[in-house]
């Protein structure tokens, strides 16, 4: 096929192009990279390992889940959280639990890495399953039981082909993920004893250790090759295949019995409770309210400023709760846990501050992904010669880009300080943008043609044309690309705010380098365990209290009916 | 002459759900029976509950009260002596045609040689040979019901259930499927022994039985069973025919 | 047998081979009966209110069943003819003799089936569409290619795997 041909030539050209970089810069660098394609093969098979397993895990649980109603109603609040929260934070923990098992056998950490990469992979793949099987249309299941097909037959003619579809598409999701933890994962430290298992990644790492300038280009350049060859070769492929086992949806009834699962709809919903605690919290945001309910009254005809009054209001509600809730966890905290470590009065300020940083990164993110999906989702021709160049960024995760931001920010910025934080927020950004880019794309592309051509034979263009047509048919893949961008993002925090880049390591404050401190210097386990639950908490905050209601309300009003 | 051998007896059958603690009352105290050389139509306008009433024939609903026998023992989802037909065909997309005819052979462990003669012969009799390797993607509305006729036709069933068979095709290709399977009905070499089929429509149902079962909605409730006497084939321009169908929409509305 | 017969079809044939793409087995079946069951004729707008279907939707079934000799269209009036008379009372396996024999002798069909025993192999779905092309037009080709391989099934003259888009010849069964 030409296009298979035209792909291998593709990678091959990044790997030539590495090599002769490596070649020129430094001998030595390029005897190194003799032992990279080695080093490739060890970090695939960690993910496809890893892959496996969650695969396994993936159809056991959503299997599980969607046969047993019981079952199901703690196993998907616990996905749910699972998924939602930073693993990477709870790393430490469990290369400390695996290296204490295997004694500090090189085994053990390569459990460790492996049950990494699965943490990172599994979860979304279960949801699949589970959306999968539950949403088998009805007749498609009465025909499979009066029939007769029950026990493994069931599973092999019925189950697992309805399933295919949306396991591959969340596979691809999930390497993407795996590479990500897996570059973070290969060389860790825990104290003063390091652990690093060989592979791309820790090439990578040990490069931007040393400073080593030109190993980090032959080494992204391997790892690109690397991910984009899986891409075109096995993932594109399959995602092909999987077309074959949609449902066809233009036959009959095709409800489904069980509700499509709703994150985070099992934890009550307190508008009532918002309100009041805004208007209580604190003299100033009293004051807020009491202007708020004040502005509401005076705009009751101006449903608009009424809107973004409410935007404002819940941005507020958001920050108050972030303080409440870790200064409230401070209080259990000192109640339960003895004195409290000095550094808990901090974690406040390092949330926000992560936070902040996040924010910032999502920012300028949004600001350079929604016009670039304009353009690509409406010219054939641009995206031709686009989309291959950002595919292979996008093919690099941030965890690898480490070094290269890092050396970047130093360039740029003369202070240590200033250059670890213009690092933190570009490390953010590397790891949000793409989900947002590829999401708006897909948006812009999902718009029908008789809409834009409405909006053209009245005439919109410009600015109503963006109002009107562009942004309200992107919101909602905006908001599934935000949900996963900022997802991505706190796993970030871990690496960005701590880098050793050059003997030296850069950080900022934050949660994600309080963890580091605690496993790399301190040792402290109350702060980790302290700065893992208010992270957690934030995250779960967040989604439950901004993402889910904005989706829920796009979904409605957004809804592009075919 | 004997008696016919009885196959299904439904014996009051009741079935209502519960939301809020509100009781709805889908269908009331159905009651019928059906026996060899049968072809029992039971129609109804929406909300008279028949393809729930289907559902619980065939043993893939539980009824609220009441029950259905088949043979004599309560229904079973997985009787082979009973197969369905399903309005949205209700095909395996990742399945040939043959292997969706074997479907049910499959689940029987009827060993491999006899299994594709089995499916061979009976996607001969509906006219897909020919198409014996298609996925269903590549099929026609009408072939793809012919699929699902003969799956069910292959495990080689006592009763045969049709929910709406013809409902999802255009008017012609739904005409000349009725036809087909009325020649497949009369045949005697081939399964089954009965069918019992639901439909909304009026003059499918006087076309096809020589039994007609009449709902009323909300609840589902017998308004009448009516015996089709007319001579086949039938047709539907003739006065008599007419006949039957006026007096069941004036039961109806 | 004629031989190849590519150039003795005028064009306008390929076209009539087109016009069938649009029609399936059973709508075509259905029509006649349709007919049959108004008495053998009709005009078309008592059986298209009969049938409850738009002279869109008719019009291309109609098309195909003129063309496979199986009603006569004039004025507005559709009447059967012997061959649908034939057809009506034949068996479901009787049928697809009949329409063998119509669909075998049609050059574009005998075209491909040619094209396969001479190569004596099975061919590949590039090279009929490619073949087709030449004299259809590479537009109308990949829908010609369609109904080819839909009534070459049907009539068990054509044996053709989707997964390797592979064409090969039957032989029918009986």
């Amino acid at each position: 096929m030409r296009g298979r041909r035209r792909a291998l030539r593709f990678v091959a050209g990044i790997l030539v192009f590495a090599g002769i970089v490596a070649a020129i810069a430094s001998p030595q660098a390029a005897l190194k990279a003799l032992q990279l394609p080695l080093f490739a093969l060890f970090s695939t098979s960690r993910m496809v390992a890893a892959y496996l397993i969650g695969l396994v895990f993936a159809i056991a649980y959503g299997h599980t889940a969607a046969t047993n109603r019981r079952a199901a109603l703690i196993m998907l609040p616990i996905l749910d959280v699972l998924q939602s929260i930073p693993i990477l934070a709870f790393f430490p923990a469990a290369l400390l639990f695996f290296v204490v098992t295997f004694q500090g056998s090189a085994i053990g950490i390569e459990f460790a890495v492996v049950f990494l990469i699965f943490t990172s992979m599994a979860w979304n793949m279960a949801f699949g399953v589970y959306e999968s099987l539950t949403t088998i249309p009805q007749d498609l299941e009465a025909a499979g039981s009066s029939f007769g097909l029950t026990g493994w037959l069931r599973f092999r003619l019925l189950e697992f082909p309805a399933a295919i579809p949306k396991l591959v598409y969340n596979s691809i999701l999930s390497w993407t993920n795996g590479w990500f933890f897996l570059v973070a994962s290969e060389v860790f430290q825990v104290g003063s004893s390091k652990f690093a298992r060989p592979g791309l990644g820790a090439f990578i790492a040990d490069a931007g250790r040393n400073g080593d300038v030109a190993s980090i280009a032959v080494g992204l350049g391997v790892l690109a090759a690397v991910v984009l060859a899986l891409d075109f070769f096995v993932w594109r492929p399959l995602s092909v295949w999987s077309e074959r086992f949609r449902m066809d949806t233009a036959s009959g009834r095709e409800l489904a019995k069980v509700p499509r699962y709703e994150p985070f709809r099992w934890m009550p919903r307190f508008p009532a409770v918002r309100r009041t605690i805004i208007a209580r919290a604190h003299p100033a945001t009293q004051a807020y309210h009491r202007a708020s309910v004040r502005l509401d009254r005076a705009y009751a005809s101006h449903p608009n400023v009424v809107r973004d009054v409410r935007v404002v209001d819940l941005g507020l509600f958001v920050i108050v709760l972030l303080l409440v809730v870790t200064t409230g966890l401070i209080g259990l905290g000192q109640l339960f846990l003895r004195p409290l470590p000095p550094e808990a009065v901090g974690l406040p300020w390092a949330a926000l501050l992560s936070f902040s940083r996040l924010l910032l990164s999502y920012g300028i993110a949004l600001g350079w992904t929604i016009p670039v999906a304009v353009v690509l989702g409406e010219s054939e021709r641009v995206s031709r010669y686009l989309t291959p160049a950002l595919e292979i960024f996008a093919s690099l995760p941030a965890t690898a880009l480490l070094p290269v931001i890092l050396g970047f920010s130093l360039a740029v910025v003369g202070s240590t300080g200033g250059a670890a934080q213009l690092a933190a927020i570009l490390i953010g950004l590397f790891s949000m943008q793409w989900y947002l880019l590829f999401n708006l794309v897909a948006g812009v592309r999902s718009i029908p043609q008789d809409l834009r051509e409405a909006a053209r034979s009245f005439g919109l263009r410009g600015r109503p044309y963006w109002r009107r047509l562009l942004l309200p048919a992107m919101t909602p893949s905006l908001l599934t690309g935000s949900i996963t961008a900022w997802g991505a993002g706190w796993n970030a925090l871990i690496v960005s705010e701590y880098i050793e880049y050059a003997q030296r390591p850069y950080t900022v404050t934050g949660l994600g380098s309080l963890i580091n401190q605690a496993v790399l210097v301190t040792g402290d386990t109350e702060v980790l365990l302290l700065t893992i639950l208010t992270m957690i908490v934030v995250v779960l905050a967040m989604n439950k209290l901004l993402w889910r209601p904005l989706l829920k309300r796009a979904a409605i009003r957004y809804r592009l009916e075919v | 002459m004997t008696e016919p051998h009885p196959l299904l007896k439904v014996k009051d059958v009741t079935k209502s759900y519960f939301e809020d603690g509100k009781e709805f009352k889908i269908l009331d105290l159905i009651r019928f029976e059906l026996a060899e050389q049968d072809f029992v139509c039971v129609v109804g306008p929406s909300g008279s509950g028949k393809s729930t009433l289907l559902r619980i024939l065939v043993g893939l609903e539980k009824p609220t009260s009441g029950e259905v026998l088949f043979e004599g023992q309560p229904i079973r989802a997985d009787n082979p002596q009973v197969a369905m037909v399903f309005q949205s065909f209700a095909l395996f997309p990742w399945l040939t045609v043959t292997q969706n005819v074997e479907l049910g052979l499959e689940a029987q462990n009827v060993p491999l040689p006899a299994r594709q003669a089995r499916a061979r012969k009976f996607i001969d009799a509906v006219g897909l040979t020919g198409f014996e390797n298609a996925f269903p993607r590549e099929l026609s509305g009408g072939m793809k019901q012919r699929v699902g006729i003969a799956r069910a036709l292959a495990i080689e069933p006592l009763l045969l259930c049709m929910d709406e068979p013809f409902s999802s095709l255009d008017p012609l290709t739904a005409q000349n499927l009725r036809d087909e399977i009325l020649q497949l009905w009369s045949d005697p070499q081939l399964p089954p022994k009965a069918v019992l089929m639901v439909t909304h429509s009026i003059e499918e149902a006087v076309y096809l039985a020589d039994r007609v079962i009449v709902l009323s909605s909300r609840p589902g409730r017998m308004v009448a069973e009516l015996v089709i006497d007319l001579p086949r084939p039938r047709n539907r321009k003739e006065p008599e025919f007419y006949g039957w169908v006026d007096e069941i929409y004036s039961l109806i509305v | 047998m004629s031989n190849s017969g590519d150039d003795v079809g005028p064009p306008k044939r390929v076209t009539d081979f087109h016009s069938i793409s649009k029609a399936s087995v059973g709508q075509i079946l259905g029509l006649v009966e349709a007919v049959d069951e108004a008495g053998g004729t009709a005009d078309v707008a008592t059986i298209s209110s009969e049938v409850d279907m738009d002279i869109d939707r008719l019009g291309p079934i109609l098309a195909a069943a003129e063309f496979l000799g199986l009603l006569e269209v004039e004025d507005g009036d559709v009447r059967m003819t012997d061959l649908s008379r034939k057809l009506l009372s034949a068996s479901v396996r009787e049928r697809k003799s009949i329409v063998r024999g119509i669909i075998d002798d049609l050059p574009v069909f005998r075209r491909v089936t040619e094209m396969a025993r001479v190569a004596g192999r099975p061919l590949d779905r590039r090279e009929i569409v490619d073949a087709l092309a030449a004299s259809v037009g590479s537009h109308q080709a990949e829908e010609v290619f369609k109904a080819l391989v839909y009534w070459g099934r049907y009539v068990e003259l054509v044996r053709y795997d989707s997964e390797s888009e592979l064409l090969s010849l039957r032989t029918p069964s009986k």
